[in-house]
């Protein structure tokens, strides 16, 4: 890993001239909404650093909601996205496993992955349903991304981790950039340990991950029941989860498949054709996000499938909270 | 579909014969249009262009390269559509996916298979393997169970089977009519004739769920030890990459893992029979 520090102006400067050769995707805030947006030149001083999670998952640059699988998907620059916070990055570890499996690899998935560049924010705020270190996550960047990118006051310090990041830190005029001053470090490792405090604050009483799974494997019917009867399926825990990736094949004619992204939790996800339904109940549909999430996809690739973003607690119209459930299973 | 192609691009296969097995049950005869080959019991995807996409296991011999069958139910959106199709009609197919048959397993030993309606199909293409190995194995014995006696499939492939050493055949329908010798009653019942060696035999059943499940139950009773029992099941395989998520069942992808598992591997997962 190499760690260095350029003025806020020379990275915008820099950023401005990457768009000749990069698609370049961003958290800009709009009101309470902060999502990522194509950069242009004029939105480079608006770029969001350093917030929280964007509304959209990371995932939906990989897997878009409907696509064209049957055809090769073609891109006319690499892209480089700005501001995924960990909790997703992390996700993408999940995805990679089944999306990039030796034996059937998914090449639109592969070309997207490999045509663009994840720069990954250090959170220096947190989100109303936060809680990435309940599941042993920092939201900060590793090495599962790029580069990562803390802006502080008038400084951004750059983390390069991969060969791309090495790549696009080449295209950028910051030759002999420093590593970031002493009191810069401590300014940032102050405040990245005021986040981490804050978040361990946000759910004191969640279990684990580990832990999680194995109180939703022993969780009897009437909790299930209890905590679904606001659900109306709608589907939008899964649709904005970063490791939600199931999907439906449609057929074109020509013989051309659109891959498109389905839940569980809509009715007659598992239905065969002779009419048997597995999930056919609310309840049990609802029960199987669960199990998916803390039990199966950990037991078969070894990865979290939830980091802990808390989007789904955001978006329930049912005001459903997943977090509330797990500490009630621990009573 | 190749190894280096795209995983969801189907490969054109022509039809060239349909059989009609039963009233709601066809058996059509592919010819893809490179070769093709897949083990017993691994299933394929087989789309109608524009229309839809369901997986089947292959119901003819895994040692046949040129052509292939599917023996399929009128039973939904697609299927109801591939039955409408004649000679000539341009079918998609991906695969071959998933887990098959161990036939290597059932080396040395008696197998009894119990299957029920269009359950015969990944059966029969078992039998087929079986029957080319049969030196291997000791005997084969067929139960199968069908609703009506016009609903028992592969009539001429019955007979056939009866007449082939180290082979029987023993079946049942639900109800009978006039011609009907055989015996009447849910399949299960042709387990009280069947005289095996359990400690050397292993056990397969292939049918529709509450078949699978008191078939299972039966063999369980007979003293079948649950890893000897294998079961192909039936779950929504979608994209058969282990990718879509439709046929999850508990910690497996049925499309990867299985679709045949022994009973002692799914036991405590959820919803295996329904």
């Amino acid at each position: 890993m190499r760690r260095l520090s350029i003025a806020k102006q020379e990275w915008d400067t820099n950023l401005s001239q990457l768009l000749s050769k990069y698609r370049i995707y961003a958290p800009i805030r709009n009101g309470t909404n902060c999502d990522y947006l194509e950069v242009q030149s004029a939105l480079i001083p608006h770029i969001a650093y350093n917030e929280p999670k964007p509304v959209t998952p990371l995932k939906k640059f990989f897997l878009p909601v409907r696509e064209n699988v049957t055809r090769v998907a073609v891109f006319d620059k690499p892209s480089l996205i700005i501001g995924a916070p960990n909790c997703d990055v992390e996700a993408l570890g999940l995805l990679d496993q089944i999306y990039l499996d030796s034996a059937f690899p998914d090449e639109s998935y592969r070309k997207r992955r490999e045509n663009t560049t994840i720069l990954c924010t250090d959170c220096l705020s947190i989100n109303e349903h936060c809680h990435c270190t309940s599941y042993g996550l920092e939201p900060k960047g590793n090495m599962k991304s790029d580069l990562s990118l803390i802006r502080m006051d008038g400084d951004v310090i750059l983390n390069v981790y991969s060969e791309k990041g090495e790549a696009l830190l080449g295209s950028m005029n910051i030759n002999g950039a420093p590593e970031p001053g002493r009191e810069l470090e401590e300014v940032i490792s102050k405040k990245s340990g005021e986040v981490m405090e804050q978040l361990t604050r946000q759910y004191p009483e969640l279990p684990d991950y580990q832990l999680s799974g194995e109180l939703v494997n022993g969780a009897g019917e009437k909790v299930w029941e209890q905590f679904s009867s606001d659900c109306v399926s709608c589907g939008a825990c899964s649709a904005i989860c970063p490791t939600c990736s199931c999907f439906l094949l449609v057929d074109r004619p020509g013989f051309e498949k659109i891959r498109q992204l389905d839940t569980c939790q809509y009715p007659g996800f598992e239905r065969v054709a002779g009419g048997e339904d597995p999930l056919r109940e609310l309840a049990e549909r609802f029960r199987n996000r669960y199990m998916c999430k803390y039990v199966w996809k950990p037991g078969l690739y070894q990865e979290k499938a939830c980091t802990g973003c808390g989007r789904c607690i955001d978006c329930c119209i049912g005001q459903i909270n997943k977090n509330e459930l797990l500490i009630s299973l621990k009573e | 579909m190749g190894m280096n192609g795209n995983i969801y691009k189907p490969l054109r296969s022509e039809l060239i014969e349909v059989i009609e097995e039963s009233p709601q049950i066809k058996t059509f005869v592919l010819v893809p249009e490179h070769e093709f080959s897949f083990a017993t019991g691994q299933f394929i995807e087989v789309t109608i262009d524009g229309v839809g996409e369901a997986p089947f296991t292959p119901s003819s011999s895994p040692l046949e390269k040129e052509k292939l069958e599917v023996t399929v139910m009128k039973t939904g959106y697609v299927t109801d559509r591939m039955h409408t199709l004649g000679p000539g009609a341009v079918l998609g197919i991906r695969g071959p996916f998933g887990r098959g048959y161990p036939v290597e397993r059932f080396y040395d030993k008696e197998v009894l298979i119990l299957g029920g309606g269009c359950g015969f199909a990944p059966i029969r293409s078992l039998l087929y393997n079986l029957k080319a190995i049969s030196d291997k194995i000791r005997k084969v014995t067929l139960c199968y169970g069908s609703k009506t006696p016009e609903d028992c499939i592969y009539k001429p492939y019955i007979k056939e089977l009866r007449a082939t050493p180290k082979f029987e055949v023993l079946r049942s329908v639900d109800q009978a009519n006039g011609d009907w010798t055989e015996r009447v009653g849910v399949v299960t019942i042709l387990l009280d004739d069947v005289k095996m060696d359990i400690s050397n035999s292993v056990a397969v059943v292939c049918g529709p769920p509450v078949m699978m499940k008191y078939g299972t139950f039966k063999l369980l009773e007979m003293g079948y030890p649950e890893e000897d029992i294998y079961l192909s099941m039936e779950k929504n395989m979608s994209c058969g990459l282990g990718k879509c998520g439709h046929c999850m069942m508990g910690k497996y992808l049925v499309c990867k893992d299985g679709p045949v598992f022994t009973y002692n591997e799914i036991k405590n997962q959820p919803h295996i029979w329904n």
